[in-house]
C-alpha cells in the first residue's frame, strides 16, 4: 500500500510539471496581466507587460501608463477611447484594436485606449477625469446598459468595480478580489487552465447580497436609478466633449437622457451585417471592431 | 455520481482509504464498507430509488434461503417465480410501461379505435436493468443449484449495489462475484496498478474518444438531411466508437476500479471491432449480457439444439430481446432483428464459431483477407448502429435512405482530423494491446520512464480534449 501512495504521488507531481510545461508551451490559456490601484482608486495594470492570448497567436501589451495596446505617438489632437473588454479587447491583435482602426483612417487625429475589463460608467468618468489632463479634444466612451445599472450600488452591488451610492452620492471604489490567489492561478498556468475548464460551481453563501441578480438588461424600472446616475455625473464630470458610443441594442431610454444632460451620442448598429461576435464569446472580432470603427469614423468626420 | 466527475475522483480515495485501513482484513466490515459506499454512490444520483434496490436486494436474498430450505419442485418454482415477477416487474413498470401504453394506443388507432390510457411521468431508475438481472442471476443459479444460498445479507447487499459496477455493468454473474465477498481480500500491489491502468485506459475511451466522437456523431445524426452520404457513413462510424468507447470505457473503469478493492469481475469487451464476422463480434461485444442471455435465455429455450424453425425461433428471441433490454424503443428491436439477421446465415451454416481464435495472432498486420472480413463486419455493425443511434424507426430509415445514394463516394464535408486522429491512434493502441484483457494492459514490458510518459500522455490528452462532461450512455438502459 505504501509503495503505490508514493507511486501515485511521484507519479501525479511529475503530471503536474509536464501539465505546467504542456500549458505554457501550447498556450493554452491566456496570460493574465497583473492588475494595481492607482492613486485615484482606478484599477489598472503594472505597466510594460506583455502576454500571449489563448492559443498563442498573438500577444497583448501593456504600455507605459499601464493600459492595453500602444500609446499615440503624440498626445496632440488627443481622442480617447475609453471603455471595457471590448476596448482592452486581449482577444484581438494590437491592429483590431479601434484605436488602430481609428488612426489608420483618420490621420489628423491621435487616439488612445484606455480600457480594462468590467469598468462600469461611473468608472469610465472618473477614468476620463483622469485622462483629461491630456487635454483631449474628445473621449469616446463605449459603453452598454449593463454599464450604467453597474454603476448603482441599489441596482447591483459589486464590490470589484467602482460604483455610485444613489443615496449618499458618494464613490465607492472598487477593490481587488482575492489578488494573493488571482497570483497564484494566473502564474500557475496548470491550475489556472484546470479552473476554466472544470469550473467547480460552488455558490458562495456568504457573499455580499446582490439586490438584483437576474437578468437586468434593459429594465426600463431602473430609471429612477440611472436618472440620478446621470445627474450625480452632470455635477461632478465636464460632459461637453465627451461622446457615448453605445452599443448596437442599447436602451433608448438611456440614449435620451444622456442627451438630455449634455452627452453626444452614437449608437452603433450591426444590424444587416454579418456577426460582429465571436461564436464562443460576445466580443467583437477583429471584422466586428473594424465595423464599429467605421461608424465612429462617420461620427468624428461629421462632428468634428 | 459520474467516474468522470469531481465528486467520484474524492469519493474514490476515501472510500478506498477506508477500506483498506479500517476494514483491513476483517470481511464482515469491508462489505459493510461497500455496501454503504455503493448506497452513497447511487443516493447521489436520487436517494429514494436506494429503497428500490434494498428491497430487490431483501426479496432476492430472502427468496434464496427459501430456495437453500425447500426441496419441493413445485414450491421452488414458485419461489423462483415470485424472483422473477418482481424483478422484472420492476423493470417492466419503470422502463416499458410507457413504450407498451403508447404502442397498444397506436395499434388501435390503426385499426380506427381510439383507447384511452394514461402514460406515466416516471424517472428509469439508473442502471435498473444491470442490478435486476444480477440479482436474478443469484436466484436462478441458486434455483439450479449451481450456488449455495447466501446467509450474510450485508455481503449480499454489497454484492447487488457494488458500486463500481452498479450503474452500467458488467452484469455480474452470482457464481463469480458473491462468492468473493465471503473470502478474503488482501491488498495486492500489482492488482491495483493493473486496477489503476485499466482505469485511465477507460477514462481515456470515455472522455477522449467517446466524448468527442458523441459531438460529431449528434451533429450528423440530427441533421443528417442536410449532408450527403460519406458525411452520413462518417456519422455513423463516430457513433459507432462513441457507444464502443462509452460502453467499454464504463467497463474497464469498473473492472479497474474492483480490483483496487481486491474484486475480480469479468471481461465485458474483447475488442470487437477486430470481429471478422459477426458471430464473433458477438461474443466479443458486452459479453456479461450476451452469456447473460445465452444462459437464461437461450439454452433454457433450447438453444441451437432443435430443428431449423427451433434455431431460428431462438436466435430472432435472444437478438430482439436484446435489443429490447437496451430501450423501450422500436428502434432497438429493429437493431437487435437486423443482428439475427446477420448472425442467422452462420448459425444455419454452422459457421458461427470459426473464429473463436485472436485475429492475426503474433503478427503486426492482418492478411488481406482478414482486414476484409474485419472491414465487412464493422460495416454492417455500422448500419446496426445507425437504428441504435436514431431517435425513431423513421429517423433510422431516412439516415440510411439519405447514406446509401452515390454521394456515398463524394467528398466528406464534416471532417475533424483532430478527432479522427486520436480515433486513429486509439484503434492502434487497441489493435496492438489485442492480446491482452485491455490494451495497455501488457505495458509493462517498457521501461518506467517510457510507460510514466504513456500515461501521461493520455492524461494530456484527456485533459485536452475534454468535451462537454455527458452521461455514460448505458445509463440510460
Amino acid at each position: 500500500m505504501k509503495k503505490l501512495l508514493i507511486n501515485i504521488i511521484v507519479f501525479l507531481l511529475i503530471t503536474i510539471v509536464v501539465g505546467e510545461v504542456v500549458v505554457r508551451l501550447t498556450h493554452a490559456t491566456s496570460d493574465i496581466p497583473q492588475r494595481t490601484i492607482d492613486d485615484h482608486g482606478i484599477q489598472k495594470y503594472f505597466p510594460n507587460q506583455d502576454g500571449y492570448w489563448k492559443g498563442g497567436d498573438h500577444q497583448w501589451t501593456i504600455n507605459k501608463l499601464g493600459w492595453p495596446g500602444e500609446l499615440p505617438k503624440s498626445y496632440d489632437n488627443l481622442i480617447m477611447i475609453i471603455g471595457d473588454s471590448f476596448i482592452e479587447n486581449f482577444m484581438n491583435p494590437n491592429e483590431c484594436h479601434q484605436s488602430a482602426f481609428l488612426s489608420s483612417n483618420i490621420k489628423d487625429y491621435n487616439f488612445m485606449e484606455v480600457g480594462r475589463s468590467g469598468i462600469s460608467m461611473i468608472e469610465a468618468m472618473e477614468i476620463s477625469k483622469q485622462m483629461d489632463s491630456l487635454k483631449p479634444i474628445n473621449s469616446l466612451i463605449y459603453v452598454t446598459d449593463d454599464d450604467f445599472y453597474e454603476s448603482i450600488t441599489q441596482v447591483k452591488l459589486m464590490k470589484d468595480i467602482t460604483q455610485l451610492n444613489i443615496e449618499t452620492n458618494t464613490i465607492e471604489y472598487g477593490e481587488m478580489k482575492a489578488p494573493g490567489l488571482k497570483k497564484i492561478l494566473y502564474n500557475w498556468k496548470l491550475l489556472y487552465y484546470l479552473y476554466n475548464r472544470f469550473p467547480l460551481n460552488i455558490n458562495n453563501e456568504e457573499a455580499e447580497p446582490i439586490l438584483n441578480t437576474i437578468e437586468i438588461s434593459n429594465k426600463p424600472e431602473y430609471k429612477t436609478e440611472v436618472s440620478k446616475l446621470l445627474d450625480f455625473v452632470k455635477a461632478n464630470y465636464a460632459v461637453q466633449n465627451k461622446t457615448l458610443v453605445f452599443h448596437p441594442n442599447s436602451s433608448d431610454y438611456i440614449i435620451k437622457m444622456c442627451q438630455n444632460i449634455g452627452f453626444n451620442t452614437l449608437l452603433l448598429d450591426s444590424s444587416n451585417d454579418s456577426t460582429w461576435t465571436f461564436d464562443y464569446d460576445g466580443h467583437w472580432t477583429c471584422y466586428g471592431h473594424k465595423r464599429a470603427a467605421k461608424q465612429v469614423e462617420g461620427y468624428l468626420r461629421k462632428n468634428n | 455520481m459520474l467516474f468522470n466527475s469531481l465528486e467520484f475522483f474524492i469519493f474514490l480515495p476515501i472510500v478506498f482509504g477506508l477500506y483498506w485501513l479500517i476494514g483491513g482484513k476483517n470481511i464482515k466490515t469491508q462489505n459493510l464498507l461497500i455496501a454503504i459506499a455503493s448506497y452513497v454512490f447511487y443516493g447521489w444520483w436520487d436517494w429514494r430509488f436506494l429503497a428500490l434496490i434494498l428491497f430487490s436486494s431483501l426479496v432476492d436474498y430472502s427468496i434464496g434461503i427459501a430456495l437453500g430450505k425447500n426441496e419441493k419442485p413445485k414450491n421452488r418454482k414458485i419461489l423462483l417465480w415470485i424472483s422473477i415477477c418482481v424483478n422484472l416487474g420492476f423493470l417492466g413498470f419503470f422502463k416499458y410501461y410507457n413504450f407498451f401504453v403508447n404502442s397498444l394506443i397506436d395499434s388501435f388507432s390503426f385499426f380506427g379505435s381510439q383507447l384511452s390510457i394514461n402514460t406515466l411521468n416516471i424517472v428509469l431508475p439508473v442502471g435498473i436493468s444491470f442490478y435486476t438481472f444480477q440479482t436474478l442471476s443469484y436466484t436462478i443459479d441458486v434455483y439450479n443449484k449451481k450456488l449455495e444460498p447466501t446467509k450474510d445479507f450485508v455481503g449480499f447487499m454489497a454484492f447487488v449495489s457494488f458500486f463500481p459496477q452498479l450503474v452500467a455493468g458488467p452484469i455480474e454473474r452470482a457464481t463469480n462475484l458473491l462468492p468473493q465477498f465471503s473470502i478474503e481480500r488482501k491488498f495486492d500491489y500489482r492488482n491495483a496498478v493493473d486496477g489503476l491502468r485499466q482505469v485511465l485506459w477507460g477514462l481515456f475511451k470515455k472522455i477522449v474518444i467517446a466524448d468527442n466522437c458523441a459531438k460529431y456523431a449528434n451533429i450528423i445524426f440530427n441533421n443528417h438531411t442536410e449532408y450527403n452520404g460519406s458525411t452520413l457513413l462518417l456519422g455513423a462510424f463516430f457513433f459507432a466508437f462513441q457507444i464502443y468507447g462509452d460502453f467499454s470505457g464504463y467497463s474497464d473503469i469498473a473492472i479497474g476500479i474492483s480490483r483496487l478493492f481486491g474484486f475480480n469481475l469479468k471481461r465485458n469487451f474483447a475488442f470487437p471491432y477486430f470481429s471478422r464476422d459477426i458471430a464473433e463480434f458477438w461474443r466479443r461485444w458486452h459479453i456479461s449480457l450476451s452469456t447473460w442471455f445465452r444462459d437464461y435465455l437461450y439454452i433454457p429455450l433450447g438453444g441451437s439444439r432443435g430443428g431449423l424453425k427451433m434455431k431460428i425461433r431462438n436466435t430472432f428471441i435472444i437478438f430482439i430481446v436484446s435489443g429490447f433490454w437496451h430501450g423501450a424503443n422500436w428502434t432497438f428491436v429493429i437493431w437487435g432483428a437486423l443482428n439475427a439477421l446477420y448472425f442467422l446465415p452462420l448459425l444455419l451454416a454452422k459457421k458461427n464459431r470459426v473464429n473463436t481464435d485472436l485475429v492475426a495472432e503474433g503478427k503486426y498486420f492482418p492478411s488481406l483477407k482478414e482486414f476484409g472480413q474485419i472491414a465487412f463486419t464493422f460495416f454492417i455493425t455500422l448500419i446496426a448502429w445507425v437504428f441504435f443511434r436514431a431517435d425513431s424507426v423513421a429517423h433510422a430509415l431516412s439516415y440510411l435512405q439519405h447514406m446509401f445514394t452515390p454521394s456515398m463516394f463524394s467528398k466528406i464535408e464534416v471532417l475533424p482530423i483532430t478527432i479522427l486522429s486520436l480515433v486513429l491512434f486509439f484503434i492502434i493502441t487497441e489493435w496492438l494491446g489485442r492480446s491482452g484483457e485491455y490494451a495497455i494492459e501488457k505495458v509493462d514490458f517498457m521501461k518506467k520512464p517510457v510507460r510514466w510518459a504513456f500515461y501521461i500522455l493520455l492524461i494530456v490528452l484527456m485533459f485536452s480534449f475534454t468535451g462537454e462532461e455527458q452521461q455514460f450512455i448505458y445509463f440510460q438502459f
